[in-house]
């Protein structure tokens, strides 16, 4: 859900993304992707009994499309492919352990 | 509730508190939550998460979620009818929040 853009922003958004795929016996190369950004609705009611359950929900990939790039410069016995996801759309949820790096800070 | 630079802020809520179920002795008071709305991203992992994970985890979630940072003890008055009396009892309530460490046990 989109309210407004920038400072004020709630929700949970695809955006455009960059980064460096770097591989071991590869050169790298930068790509362009889209992934995800926001600002969840997170509450702690009580630290005690009588508990009131906690919701750190988190803004992370609803619907996602995995791509594959091929690195330049990679030595014989290194596979060039590198995979990596592309947000088609993205949501407030729980982070899955599952498939998901969970980091928080 | 106002959302400015910090977006974690102390939100009332009423609690009533029965010393069982059939109510024999209650109590309400107004307690602080900590509500609002944190930054958190998702991203392609890095080439080493991806080689720690076995190639499972894709996708890194960074993230900060809205927590109580300071808390404070009150007395909740449990009133008894019947008995004609009252007890007291203590609970925590948030007293200031932050953005802050999303706590896995919490989500």
């Amino acid at each position: 859900v989109t309210t407004q853009l920038h400072g004020s922003f709630r929700g949970c958004a695809v955006r455009d993304f960059s980064f460096v795929a770097q591989k071991p016996g590869c050169r790298n190369l930068r790509i362009d992707t889209e992934a995800c950004w926001g600002r969840c609705h997170t509450w702690e009611p009580l630290p005690e009994p009588p508990y009131v359950q906690r919701h750190h929900r988190v803004c992370s990939y609803g619907r996602t499309r995995y791509l594959m790039v091929r690195l330049p410069g990679c030595q014989p016995h290194v596979s060039p492919l590198y995979p990596y996801p592309l947000a088609l759309q993205c949501h407030c949820t729980v982070c899955s352990t599952q498939d998901t790096e969970c980091e928080t800070f | 509730w106002p959302v400015g630079n910090n977006n974690s802020l102390l939100h009332p809520f009423n609690v009533t508190i029965r010393s069982d179920r059939r109510g024999t002795c209650k109590g309400t008071h107004v307690v602080y939550a900590c509500v609002g709305y944190c930054e958190s991203s998702a991203f392609p992992s890095r080439y080493s998460v991806l080689v720690a994970s076995n190639f499972t985890h894709n996708i890194t979630s960074a993230s900060r979620c809205c927590t109580i940072s300071k808390d404070a003890k009150i007395k909740v008055r449990l009133d008894c009818p019947r008995a004609r009396h009252h007890d007291d009892i203590e609970i925590l309530t948030a007293r200031a929040c932050h953005c802050d460490m999303c706590r896995k046990s919490r989500y």
